[in-house]
């Protein structure tokens, strides 16, 4: 088939849509399958759960330590020290950890730690033809692999979060204290600005970053195909669109959530 | 007792190997042996500057604007919204951009190099390579890591472009607290030369450790096409944790003790 001009131009641009289209149908049929019985997928997602957990816990807990350390800890008290109020470190740690970096470094650990776990086990099941096996033999892979591993990782992002947030507060204590200062200030400020609202902004927000991260990573692991290249290459692509999409959404959600709720930028002193 | 200390003590046996196979890497590289095959070279730096550098300004793009809406709702908050330059110019040249320019090399490059060069492990190529007297090493990691340098400051550079557009965009044009005089007059007040030097000897560490841990998880990849997903998956997870921790030790050494930022004396 001679190939014009315009086919250069567009398939490229068909194949992307028409995978963003095929994940929007996996996320529809997961959630139809995780709420239509028979539930098969128990013992399955308590078996993702901890896996997931196992994975997780020490790349992100030294990630946040070093984020909150990093970023908003010495960058901020830096800022804060000419001024000497580094008592307000505890309010812009609000804005920047329980807003935004917790959720943004838990779904990064997420996306490359379990995510790239996920889509290897599932496309090593897909390239050794165990997909097609349960295929065969009426087992539906959508409800008994993909359901459970998008409900575990929607949870394990959401708890996360709460433990990303801690240690990267800690980031915060840490920064307060190379700078020979007492904490009393900084829990102070830091309590008096934290909300209600920040908090389950935070949570919803990563719950949905594990429903996505999930979502691509399965797949992209079923979806893998080519031999021996074919497995690498799918982790490959499944990381790089989770970080597109979990920073796309990221951007949109904190509009979204700033722009509505105008309590959550007033600074308490 | 041993038990307890067998996890460890895998790490650290992991970790010195990579060392070591960096270590021959990087003595390729020091000994001019990779430039027998420059020409290798320059494809590496090509098949870099063709597929990865749209998606890392991409990634850098997402996440200026994020630093601009944060900064602008900030520092209304505070009474100051004029100033939001401040809190745009830190965020984006000294944290978040070499961060995120950080994750997408470790997520496109890094597991790109370790599917490539993991499935020319377990098909036996490397093995052939051997055969007809060219050393692996050179040939397939050295030449990437030299490909990688030659291009990557100036991806780099522009990647930070693409952080500052897209926080003025933010800043000035959707929230719009501040006119762009004064934005820019505030944000560039605010950063000199040497931040930027700063941040790229940053960005640059962070790239060198990505490329290295990707070619090593690459070329020491086993157990058929499934363990090169395995590989991949795993040299993810290290390079996650050390992009955050280059990070952290590149601002507590070029920022801890100094802020560099023109208040008071």
């Amino acid at each position: 088939m001679a190939t014009t001009a315009v086919d250069r131009v567009f398939a490229p641009t068909r194949g992307v849509l028409q995978e963003a289209g095929e994940m929007m149908i996996l996320t529809g049929r997961t959630i139809v399958s995780a709420v239509k019985p028979p539930y098969p997928y128990g013992a399955e997602f308590v078996g993702q759960f901890m896996f997931a957990l196992r994975l997780c816990w020490f790349p992100l807990l030294v990630s946040t330590v070093a984020f909150g350390y990093e970023a908003p800890g010495l960058q901020a008290a830096n800022f804060l020290v000419l001024f000497g109020a580094l008592d307000r470190l505890g309010g812009f740690f609000v804005l920047a950890s329980i807003r935004e970096f917790a959720p943004f470094v838990d779904a990064i650990v997420l996306a490359g730690v379990a995510g790239t776990a996920i889509t290897a086990d599932l496309g090593a099941r897909r390239i050794r033809e165990e997909l097609d096996a349960l295929e065969v033999l009426g087992v539906d892979p959508i409800k008994n692999l993909v359901v459970p591993r998008f409900l575990a990782l929607m949870l394990v992002t959401g708890l996360f979060d709460i433990y990303a947030l801690l240690f990267g507060v800690f980031g915060g204590v840490l920064a307060t204290l190379v700078n020979h200062q007492p904490l009393g200030p900084f829990w102070a400020t830091f309590f008096n600005n934290a909300s209600t609202t920040d908090l389950w902004g935070s949570v919803v927000k990563t719950t949905l970053f594990g429903a996505i991260i999930a979502v691509v990573c399965c797949y992209k692991g079923m979806t893998a195909k080519g031999g021996a290249e074919g497995v690498g290459r799918a982790v490959n692509e499944a990381v790089v669109i989770a970080f597109l999409a979990i920073f796309a959404f990221n951007y949109v959600f904190t509009q979204v959530l700033l722009a509505t709720h105008p309590a959550l930028t007033d600074i308490v002193k | 007792m041993d038990d307890l200390f067998a996890v460890p003590r895998g790490w650290l046996e992991s970790f010195g190997e990579i060392v070591k196979f960096c270590a021959r890497i990087l003595g390729d590289i020091a000994s001019l042996r990779v430039f027998k095959y420059f020409g290798e070279v320059l494809r590496q730096a090509g098949i870099l500057i063709v597929s990865s550098t749209l998606v890392i300004w991409g990634l850098v793009f997402i996440i200026g604007l994020q630093c601009g809406i944060e900064g602008a709702y900030f520092d209304r908050s505070v009474g100051v919204p004029a100033y939001a330059g401040v809190f745009a110019a830190w965020c984006d040249l000294r944290e978040l951009v070499p961060l995120c320019f950080g994750y997408m090399m470790a997520a496109k490059v890094g597991t790109g190099i370790v599917a490539e060069i993991g499935s020319m492990r377990i098909s036996d190529e490397i093995d052939a390579l051997e055969v007809m007297g060219i050393s692996g090493v050179t040939f397939l990691c050295a030449t990437r890591l030299l490909g990688s340098m030659l291009v990557l400051p100036f991806v780099y550079l522009c990647s930070i472009g693409a952080g500052f557009f897209a926080s003025y965009l933010a800043v000035v044009q959707q929230i719009g607290d501040v006119s762009s005089g004064g934005y820019f007059l505030i944000f560039w007040q605010f950063q000199n030369p040497p931040d930027v030097l700063y941040s790229l000897i940053k960005a640059m560490a962070m790239a060198i450790v990505i490329v290295l841990v990707g070619c090593y998880y690459g070329y020491t990849a086993t157990g058929g096409p499934v363990g090169v997903g395995t590989a991949t998956a795993k040299s993810m997870v290290f390079n996650i944790v050390s992009v955050h921790v280059i990070g952290m030790l590149g601002t507590q050494l070029f920022w801890g003790a100094n802020p560099r930022a023109p208040i008071g004396g």
